[in-house]
């Protein structure tokens, strides 16, 4: 999931202050499990807003707001409601805000969120990072534990020399993940590919882009059935 | 006689270190360095040290060949990406340089510039692997080079990780570093003979000289925040209440690190001197370990 931080309210007022109204949208994925953008944030939001002296003049929780045309289809129903709001504000990732500047061209689209990180969430409120979506996984030489990520310096080749009593140099919090992959490795008897060295890693070019030509839409789906 | 002649030569070999100041006064590295010349074998110049924006050790290493002292050149993969890297080492060579400390680097939230960008887009077995590629005539993608340099190239390891998983994956990173083309080790400070000395059993069947460190202790405070603060390190008690109840500092310090160095002139192939601002002190204990 992709981690999000509600913004400073002051901020979101500070960039809505030229705005008398505005059109809410939230997520029911990610920010919804991080309690940013589901239905009882956006309610929430509505109610400050509207408490402040602004109109809200409709609120959607999308099911998936990274998903251009799905978000589009749900939002159809909205029309008069957006049309009506000088401005959407969008309580989900920085994929979910986007979504909307790409659907509302003439409208101005403000982020209520701060997006954070990818993120596993290992318990009620806790958020872990454990993969950047680097593009060349190595997890299965590292016993399924992410050095690139989980390493202060991304190191692919073991650990720097830094960690005390099994804690990262640069956050004492943070277990040394080469020692957590150590363990397992031992535990999986498959120590051998620490002796393995790993190509340096490959830098992203940004924007990334994906076409899957092998996707099937529904209709194919059906028809090849 | 050069570094590379040194190691060859199979005595007991003696670096030192030195580290670059923040700024463009040298007159006193330069002081330094005029002192302990005559008594080292070679000098390494830190990068950055911890991280703290500094004078770089590509300079250093220059004036250092100008006073006819080999220098090994540390280079750190923490603000440098893999064009930069190969680039330095061109630029190091044709500068004089002979000698490569190859390092990962510290992590620059360390450093007094934590909000600095970490590079590390290789690390110190890639870097390795990198230097081994120049010498041989080409850069890391497999360009030809016109003109090669023929670095000596070194690395570090650390053989008081504090736990067993820590120290089994150095020796596990120091045979990579070998595979890569390391071909001198230095440590980090030691204070334990006993423990390193079993460390050393464990590597010696890779042929390859090891240079034990010694950072001078000067003042029981600074060993305690060492042991605290700095991985790999462990200065015993018995040592610690040696420098607090000295008289005298300078002296007992001193004497502390000849022990350590005569204990080591049986266990590896030589000593690397971490004197932290007490490099005038240097000739005093080499004159006491009687080097």
């Amino acid at each position: 999931m992709i981690v999000t931080k509600k913004r400073e309210f002051n901020e979101l007022m500070e960039n809505i202050r030229n705005y008398k109204s505005v059109f809410l949208l939230g997520c029911s994925e990610c920010a919804a499990l991080c309690g940013t953008g589901g239905e009882p944030e956006v309610k929430e939001m509505k109610d400050v807003l509207e408490s402040q002296g602004k109109e809200v003049t409709g609120t959607f929780v999308a099911k998936s707001g990274c998903q251009v045309l799905g978000t589009k289809l749900e939002l159809k129903p909205f029309k008069d409601a957006i049309d009506k709001a000088d401005c959407i504000i969008v309580m989900s990732c920085g994929a979910g805000t986007q979504t909307a500047v790409e659907l509302y061209e003439n409208k101005p689209v403000l982020p209520a969120n701060d997006s954070l990180f990818l993120a596993n969430m290992t318990r009620l409120k806790v958020f872990d990072e454990r993969c950047s979506l680097c593009g060349k996984c190595i997890l299965d030489k590292t016993g399924g534990i992410c050095p690139v990520t989980r390493c202060a310096k991304g190191l692919i080749n073991g650990p720097c020399g830094g960690s005390q009593g099994g804690l990262c140099e640069v956050s004492k919090d943070t277990p040394c993940v080469w020692q957590l992959i150590y363990a397992r490795l031992g535990k999986l008897n498959q120590l051998h590919f620490l002796k393995e060295s790993s190509q340096p890693k490959t830098k992203l070019v940004h924007p990334r882009k994906l076409i899957r030509e092998d996707l099937k839409s529904k209709k194919e789906q059906i028809k090849g059935a | 006689m050069g570094f590379k002649e040194a190691l060859n030569s199979k005595k007991f070999l003696v670096t030192a270190e030195i580290g670059p100041i923040k700024g463009t006064e040298v007159q006193e590295i330069i002081e330094d360095a005029e002192l302990i010349k005559e008594r080292v074998d070679a000098i390494n110049v830190t990068d950055l040290q911890s991280s703290v924006m500094r004078l770089g050790s590509m300079a250093v290493c220059h004036l250092l060949i100008e006073l006819g002292i080999d220098p090994i050149f540390q280079l750190t993969c923490r603000d440098r990406n893999r064009l930069a890297l190969q680039s330095d080492l061109l630029s190091a060579w044709v500068l004089g340089i002979r000698n490569v400390l190859a390092l990962t680097g510290d992590h620059p939230t360390l450093g007094d510039h934590p909000q600095a960008m970490p590079v590390f887009d290789l690390d110190s077995v890639s870097l390795l692997k990198v230097i081994s590629m120049l010498n041989e005539g080409f850069d890391m993608v497999g360009n030809q080079l016109k003109g090669a340099p023929d670095f000596l190239p070194g690395a570090v390891v650390n053989p008081g990780a504090d736990t067993e998983a820590a120290l089994e994956m150095q020796i596990i990173k120091m045979e990579r570093k070998l595979e890569a083309g390391a071909r001198f080790f230095q440590t980090q400070g030691i204070y334990d003979l006993d423990l390193f000395e079993k460390f050393m059993k464990r590597v010696e069947s890779y042929k390859t000289p090891v240079l034990g460190g010694v950072i001078l202790l000067k003042s029981a405070g600074m060993a305690r925040f060492m042991n605290k603060n700095v991985a790999g390190v462990f200065v015993p008690e018995s040592l610690i209440k040696e420098m607090e109840e000295t008289k005298d500092k300078v002296k007992t310090s001193v004497g502390i690190a000849a022990r350590l160095i005569k204990g080591m002139k049986y266990l590896c192939q030589g000593v690397h001197i971490m004197a932290i601002g007490w490099e005038k002190k240097i000739p005093m204990v080499l004159e006491e370990a009687g080097l």
